[in-house]
């Protein structure tokens, strides 16, 4: 197949091609083994750095070791990301249709609160919450992530709005349907299914962002870790770490992959496409919902 | 579809240009997966010879026309031009497309460049053709075509048939020895459409060796030598325009005439 | 309201290692994905691999994690990053640059197949099609996106005040806790600070986004 980098290879760049993987091959294989063999050698695949995963020492089972690592820290970490989630959709929503008010003057404070903690960080919006506010680490962590994210699903709602065609809005006026009627039911529905890949891909971030509560002293699932690790002893902290990490990878992939799915099945191209995931902070996600500063949705 | 007015000055259609082989296809197959697009095609275009080839959609008539430029590669069979065989790749490929002028639905101008640079850049970078020397063959060719007004002005400010036009002007920029055009009217507003084919008219005049898939039958009528009709990967009927439009000889021809026709 | 007057060397102090921070893990950032970017794009199904690999880990771990990673566990494999300025370095570039390889992937995809295939037919070389054709417009729409990239990393900064790096938001707890009378105006300066880097940078996409748009 050509591409937009690569005409159809002919006989001479397939051989180069086949050579070049093969060398490519053989590196990365080589990389991994030495970095393996590095890793043996220093005994990191011995069983007593392991075993916590499966008969570890000090009298524990290894179901206490899982419990808390699954129970308490995987639950803490879905409890904030479960709360802060549909609030921060709910706020967003109500966000984005404030935007879309008619006078300037009415959307100005929704712009100033969307721009205003867009352009901050969750851990900071955190920070507010424990220290400002003088709240437990579970509410502030869950401000954080939903000051945060509403700002972020404001955007990305208005961008779907942008994104349907005139004569949606047309089409339901001339039916006799009254602005907010149309918003409502015709309008915001649609964004919604446009943007659905977006959401969830921020979803994503949000599941991410929960990981600051490690900062904030949210026992969460990288605390469990810790917890673990310093009870049974540092040389544990690659074992729990790799399940850690599996845990973080699994769930967010698998949310990943819902997204891109849905974004196949909805099929829509018009809609700006998102990237499977963004950034903690939303990397990507800022940049596929447009403008920064836009001017309103002028429906 | 075609202004009769204009249609005296053509060469009698039929009149076969009894060049040398130029375009030659001999048992040409290709595959896209399970779908056999092009079922031993073989076509001889002579030098001079303008050829129309239609047919219905996805019989693969695009296909055969970037095979010619190797845009597509084939599975079985030989392509020459000039002579010699379509190389693989590599600097070879790439002269070989200078020397064959290609011409999209869609235009494909390059959207960074003005219409000027648009035209400039084959003949500097491929050819090494000097700047300014380019540039005057440029503009000239921009004027030939009716478009030497907006040369300096981005492609995405043009009209379609502007464009279009320019894109005729970037392909010739080349002096190719043979020209493609893959439906160069289909996208396309109707009154955008005849300040297009005009150009193609002219070019045929001029003696440029064409191969054309349209299905505006007017240019067929006026500027080609020969018509060959495609159906499901293969040539079922080639013959002079006349005949071909008046008298089809195969069923599917007459069939696809006729669903043409009644529009 | 006087915390922020009267701490002003302190919070100049953390604005400069956050800027400093954004700074060097975004160069750094850049150059290793627009690196990863080759070779995801590479027809060497090997390398392909592992960049896509590598991105799609990055992408969908937490960057807590990654510094956690840089401060606890990778000291068990006998890598000992002094804790501090360079750790946050290396884990915000590691990280940043699995998002500007999928910014600059997607500037490449984004440039037509017609493009190449007008460049290819005048006769271009692959070399010349790919620096005269399909960069120069692929760098125009990747601009926009990559400036949200390094909006995103000088936000992702004050991960590192979680990992004694005493950079913004590090500096503006210290101060909360050190003026219980005044914490959320300690906190509202550090917002401050970093309102002065987002939004400008905010404009500047927007700005140039429309410009590529318009070029159109
Ligand atoms: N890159 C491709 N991969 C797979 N199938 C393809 C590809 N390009 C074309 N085809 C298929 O090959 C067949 C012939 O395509 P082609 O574009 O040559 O037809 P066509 O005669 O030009 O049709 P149209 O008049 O619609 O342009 C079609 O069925 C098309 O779906
Ligand atoms: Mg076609």
């Amino acid at each position: 197949m050509s591409s937009v980098l690569y005409d159809v290879p002919g006989p001479v760049a397939r051989r180069r091609e086949r050579i070049g993987s093969v060398i490519g091959a053989v590196v990365v294989l080589v990389l991994v083994g030495l970095a393996a063999r590095y890793a043996a050698d220093r005994g990191i695949f011995a069983a007593d750095r392991w075993n916590v995963l499966y008969d570890p020492p000090k009298g524990q089972t290894a179901a206490d070791v899982w419990q808390s690592m699954i129970v308490r820290g995987l639950g803490a970490t879905l409890r904030a990301a479960v709360v802060a989630a549909p609030l921060a959709l709910a706020l967003g929503l109500l966000l984005a249709l404030w935007r879309t008010a008619r006078g300037r003057w009415v959307r100005l404070p929704a712009i100033m609160l969307i721009e205003l903690f867009r352009g901050l960080p969750v851990l900071l919006m955190m920070l507010f919450g424990l220290l400002g506010f003088g709240w437990d680490a579970f509410t502030a962590v869950v401000f954080g992530l939903v000051v945060y994210n509403m700002a972020i699903i404001a955007e990305i709602l208005r961008a779907g709005l942008a994104s349907l065609p005139r004569g949606q809005a047309e089409a339901a006026y001339a039916v006799g349907l009254t602005r907010s009627q149309t918003l409502l039911t015709i309008l915001l529905p649609q964004a919604v299914r446009t943007m659905l890949p977006s959401l969830i891909a921020q979803l994503v971030v949000l599941l991410k962002d929960s990981s600051l509560g490690f900062i904030v002293g949210y026992p969460e699932l990288l605390k469990s870790i810790q917890n673990n690790a310093q009870y049974f002893g540092n040389e544990t902290y690659i074992a729990l770490f790799v399940v850690g990490a599996g845990i973080y990878l699994a769930v967010n992939l698998s949310l990943t992959r819902l997204a891109v799915w849905l974004e196949r099945r909805t099929g829509r191209t018009s809609a700006p496409t998102p990237g499977p995931t963004a950034g903690t902070t939303d990397a990507v996600g800022s940049a596929r919902v447009g403008g920064t500063f836009g001017t309103g949705t002028d429906r | 579809m075609v202004d009769p007015s204009s249609a005296a000055a053509v060469p009698p259609a039929g009149s076969r240009a009894t060049g040398e082989p130029l375009v030659v296809l001999d048992g040409v197959n290709k595959h896209f997966g399970a779908l056999h697009v092009l079922q031993d095609i073989d076509l001889t275009v002579h030098r001079g010879e303008v050829v129309v080839v239609i047919g219905p959609s996805g019989s693969g008539k695009s296909t055969l026309c970037r095979t010619i430029n190797r845009l597509e590669t084939i599975d079985s069979g030989t392509i020459t031009i000039d002579g010699k065989p379509l190389p693989a790749e590599g600097k070879a490929l790439a002269r070989l497309r200078a020397d064959v002028g290609m011409v999209f639905q869609s235009f494909n101008l390059f959207a960074h460049k003005t219409v000027l640079e648009n035209v400039m850049l084959g003949p500097v970078k491929a050819k090494g053709v000097k700047r300014g020397e380019a540039k005057q063959q440029a503009l000239a060719l921009l004027e030939r075509v009716g478009v030497a007004n907006q040369a300096d002005k981005l492609p995405a400010q043009l009209s379609g048939g502007q464009q279009q036009r320019v894109a005729i002007a970037r392909a010739l920029a080349m002096s190719p020895k043979v020209m493609l055009f893959d439906e160069p009217t289909s996208a396309l507003d109707p009154e955008m459409i005849n300040e297009v084919l005009d150009v193609m008219v002219s070019l045929a005049q001029d003696g440029m060796t064409m191969i054309v898939v349209t299905h505006e039958m007017g240019f067929a009528r006026r500027a080609a030598h020969r018509v060959v009709f495609m159906d499901a990967g293969r040539v079922v009927e080639e013959a002079e325009p006349e005949t071909f439009f008046t008298a089809p000889r195969s069923d599917r021809a007459q069939d696809f005439l006729s669903k043409i026709l009644t529009h | 309201m006087d915390v922020i007057p009267d701490n002003l060397p302190a919070y100049l102090g953390g604005f400069r290692t956050t800027l400093s921070l954004t700074v060097v893990s975004g160069l750094i950032a850049l150059a290793v994905g627009v690196l990863l970017a080759g070779l995801r794009v590479s027809p060497l199904t090997p390398l392909r691999a592992l960049a896509t690999t590598y991105v799609e880990v990055l992408r969908n771990t937490p960057l807590t994690l990654v510094f956690f990673f840089m401060a606890f566990v990778a000291p068990q494999f006998g890598l000992l990053a002094p804790l501090g300025y360079w750790t946050a370095v290396i884990c915000l570039s590691a990280y940043t640059a699995a998002f500007v390889c999928e910014a600059v992937r997607s500037g490449i995809n984004s440039v037509g197949m017609g493009q190449s295939e007008a460049a290819r037919a005048i006769g271009l070389t692959f070399g010349q099609t790919l620096g005269l054709v399909v960069l120069p417009q692929a760098v125009r729409s990747v601009i926009p996106p990559l400036i949200n990239v390094l909006i995103a990393l000088a936000k992702n900064t004050s991960v590192a005040a979680g990992f004694a790096v005493v950079e913004l938001t590090a500096s503006g707890r210290r101060l909360a806790l050190s003026n219980p009378a005044d914490t959320l105006w300690a906190l509202a300066g550090v917002a401050l600070f970093y309102l002065l880097i987002t939004i400008p940078a905010g404009l500047l996409a927007g700005v140039v986004e429309r410009k590529v748009a318009f070029a159109r």
